[in-house]
């Protein structure tokens, strides 16, 4: 292809990403520099909106309810989604049913999925969960204002959410794996875990990184399951970072939009610390 | 190479029914969390009323208002009424916290989203301080014989002025309002309580016949509902947030510890996580029978008497709020709501004027009763509905209301010390001194 062909034909997309992408990147990084209201230009404020998220105690609580959560998640999400596409790549008939069954939490917003995985736990809504727990004579778990509970909540709505995902991409990497691999090691003696550990996962070590890359990336901007299932999330310690941007920022009319943006510019920052390895190792591959 | 994609891993653990199985499982348990969700029945109070604006172009009007079962009646009105010809008024289903939102962005450019907004008489002082809104008393002038506004109540025409300038046309106003089980309260003996004491003794009999573990029910909703509360608390007391002719603010009375204190003593009584409930939450328990008593707005009040929603709809009573302590004002909140006119709209202000005040027609209020109590004097009567009489009651005795633009970011920027408070973590006498800090450097602005 020639050089102005090639132009010609990315032109579009490098259009649409810098208009969606550079300049909203380039305007936060300003706008996170100025006192904003809506409407109103912008007033030069130095370092003051960074100082004042990083020596707010709820900033450094935020960040780190954020990491864990993330770390946490994405482990199981993971360890999960592998083992989930195993079991369903090992079907025929019901395959196409299972699929479609299990693609849909990820396809339902999250506020809507946070607010029907709630259900499960609030008794107000029938609280099946709840019922469980007392049929057993289990004490009562407050599962919106303790703090451990409340975070096994989120954390369980957001695999809920997400988990599909996290089999889907794997199922597909486990159907790319050569069958004369899979009989090389059965003929070796290899058992089955061996052969998972040994042959398939090195495999579609790609896709796993891809998948933790994708997952890291949108548990980190935990914000919609914390909406419904988490009202009390400032005062419990469970409020992520992008939920203090939007209480700081947006709350009850707020117009903090350049404390929001230099939170932002923070978070972003957050994100490129912990994609690092993944962006470095993707990138080797896609060298080799 | 294609076959290769369907083709199974072969593995040898175990049975292939007994995968399928785990895999089953797993889709059910992900399944699951579809099941066993409440609704609400839609509103069908809307008038077809008289809505003779003219247009000399195609206008389209959209309006900013919150969807409940008191405000879409007047709000369906106005866009059944008033869509003909050129004109077309057009509103989006919107929650409380997402009105807020967008009128605080609407308001703030040159232009705006919206040409007519739903406002209260909380926010109107700040509003009007702001220049963000039309006032609209020369408005009245023009249009008020025509539609008969002479007959709003003057009280709520007063809470939607500032510094001499009305800033909405009222449509309705809230207050709290007591709803209880008549049949349970029989049953037990028991009068609705008229003060904080009498409730915690009913409460308690309550717990102590067995039949309710948390037999009272308030939002308390630690992201919003608890500053309305404490507010109510404090005015029952007798107490404003502020000193208006001194400008301090009024944390540092030992009343107000004393309304901290009230409140917390209520929460043996009611559902541990009441932190994290809102108004329709509350309204679940006492559908769900999870409680005998309630105290919300009026406009959540005719919803539980409907008999789709619980099967306790006939069994509900509605009586006036207790009063904090052994007299004064009742623990409540006088609400008015109105319609606005952004000074950001392109639209004509008096074709806006003609369609909101169409909304607040005689008609079209005598349609909102009883899911709303209409700001036109003589709608309301003790009859028009099982909850009217306290609601009558109720508005004659709530706390007076503070129009001043420091009231709504005080309670906005206090309200995480009232939750902590209540929650066990900081001490009422903390929390009050840590209030009085955070009200002076809010009013420092003023």
């Amino acid at each position: 292809m020639r050089r102005r062909e090639y132009a010609f034909l990315v032109a579009p997309s490098v259009i649409v990403m810098f208009g969606l992408l550079v300049i909203p990147l380039v305007r936060t990084v300003q706008w996170s520099f100025q006192q904003v209201r809506y409407g109103q230009p912008g007033t030069f404020v130095g370092l003051d909106n960074y100082r004042s998220a990083l020596t707010d105690p709820r900033f450094a609580s935020a960040v780190v309810f954020t990491v864990v959560v993330t770390v946490a998640v994405v482990t199981v999400l993971v360890v999960g989604g592998y083992v989930l596409a195993v079991l369903v790549n090992g079907l025929v008939k019901v395959k196409p049913l299972v699929l479609g069954l299990l693609l849909v939490p990820y396809v339902v917003p999250g506020l809507i999925g946070g607010t029907m995985f709630g259900w499960l736990f609030n008794s107000n809504f029938g609280g099946i969960v709840n019922q469980v727990i007392a049929f057993f004579g289990l004490p009562e778990v407050l599962w919106f204002t303790s703090t451990w509970a409340n975070r096994g909540l989120v954390a369980g709505a957001v695999i809920w959410g997400l988990l599909p995902f996290a089999m889907l991409v794997i199922l597909a990497g486990l159907q790319s794996v050569p069958a004369e691999l899979l009989e090389a090691a059965r003929v070796d003696g290899a058992g089955t875990l061996r052969t998972h550990w040994s042959v398939i996962a090195p495999s579609i070590r790609g896709v796993v990184g891809f998948v933790t890359l994708i997952s890291i990336m949108d548990v980190l901007r935990l914000f919609d399951q914390l909406i419904p299932l988490s009202p009390q999330a400032v005062q419990i310690g469970n409020e992520s970072l992008v939920l203090y941007i939007y209480n700081r920022a947006f709350l009850d009319g707020g117009q903090q939009l350049g404390l929001g943006s230099a939170m932002n510019v923070l978070l972003i920052g957050l994100i490129v610390v912990m994609l690092l390895p993944f962006i470095r190792s993707t990138a080797r591959e896609g060298r080799s | 190479m294609r076959a290769a994609l369907h083709r199974p891993l072969p593995t040898s653990a175990g049975p292939r029914r007994a995968r399928r199985a785990v895999a089953l499982t797993a889709v059910g348990a992900l399944a699951l969390a579809g099941c066993g969700a409440g609704s609400r029945t839609g509103n069908e109070n809307a008038a077809e009323v008289e809505c003779a604006v003219e247009v000399s172009e195609p206008t389209t009007v959209n309006v900013l208002a919150y969807n409940s079962s008191a405000i879409d009646p007047f709000t369906d009105t106005m866009v059944n009424s008033c869509t003909q010809g050129d004109l077309t008024v057009e509103h989006e289903p919107i929650d409380f916290a997402g009105q807020v939102q967008r009128t605080t962005a609407t308001l703030a450019g040159d232009e705006g989203t919206y040409d007519v907004i739903e406002t209260y008489g909380y926010i109107i002082p700040q509003l009007g301080t702001e220049g963000s809104l039309q006032p609209l008393n020369e408005y009245v002038d023009q249009f008020g014989e025509e539609y008969g506004l002479g007959e709003l109540n003057a009280g709520m025409l007063e809470a939607m002025t500032y510094e001499g300038d009305l800033y909405a046309l009222p449509m309705q106003a809230q207050m709290f309002v007591m709803a209880y089980r008549a049949d349970v309260f029989e049953e037990q003996g028991l009068e609705p309580p008229t003060t904080f004491a009498e409730l915690k003794e009913v409460s308690q009999a309550l717990q102590d016949s067995g039949e309710f573990q948390y037999p009272l029910a308030l939002p308390w909703l630690a992201s919003g509902d608890l500053a309305t509360a404490y507010d109510a608390a404090l005015g029952s007391l007798g107490v404003d947030y502020v000193d208006p002719e001194t400008k301090t603010p009024n944390f540092d009375d030992p009343l107000a510890v004393t309304a901290l204190e009230e409140l917390k003593s209520l929460t043996p009584f009611m559902d541990p996580q009441v932190t994290t409930f809102d108004q329709p939450a509350v309204q679940q328990q006492m559908y769900n029978g999870d409680a005998a008593m309630a105290i919300m707005f009026s406009g959540r009040m005719s919803d539980l008497t409907v008999e789709s929603n619980t099967e306790f709809a006939a069994d509900f009573a509605f009586a006036p709020p207790p009063t904090v302590g052994d007299s004064g004002p009742q623990y409540s909140a006088l609400s008015v709501d109105g319609w606005s006119i952004p000074t950001n709209t392109t639209v004509d202000p008096a074709v806006l004027f003609e369609v909101i005040a169409s909304s607040v027609s005689q008609e079209a209020s005598e349609a909102s009763v009883p899911a709303a109590y209409p700001a036109r004097d003589g709608v309301v009567t003790p009859d028009s509905g099982p909850y009217a009489e306290a609601a009558i009651d109720a508005i004659d005795n709530a706390p007076p209301a503070e129009p001043f633009p420091w009231t709504a970011p005080i309670a906005n920027e206090t309200l995480p010390v009232v939750a902590e408070v209540i929650l066990g973590q900081t001490t009422p006498e903390e929390g009050a001194a840590r209030m009085q800090e955070i009200a002076t450097g809010v009013l420092a602005q003023y």
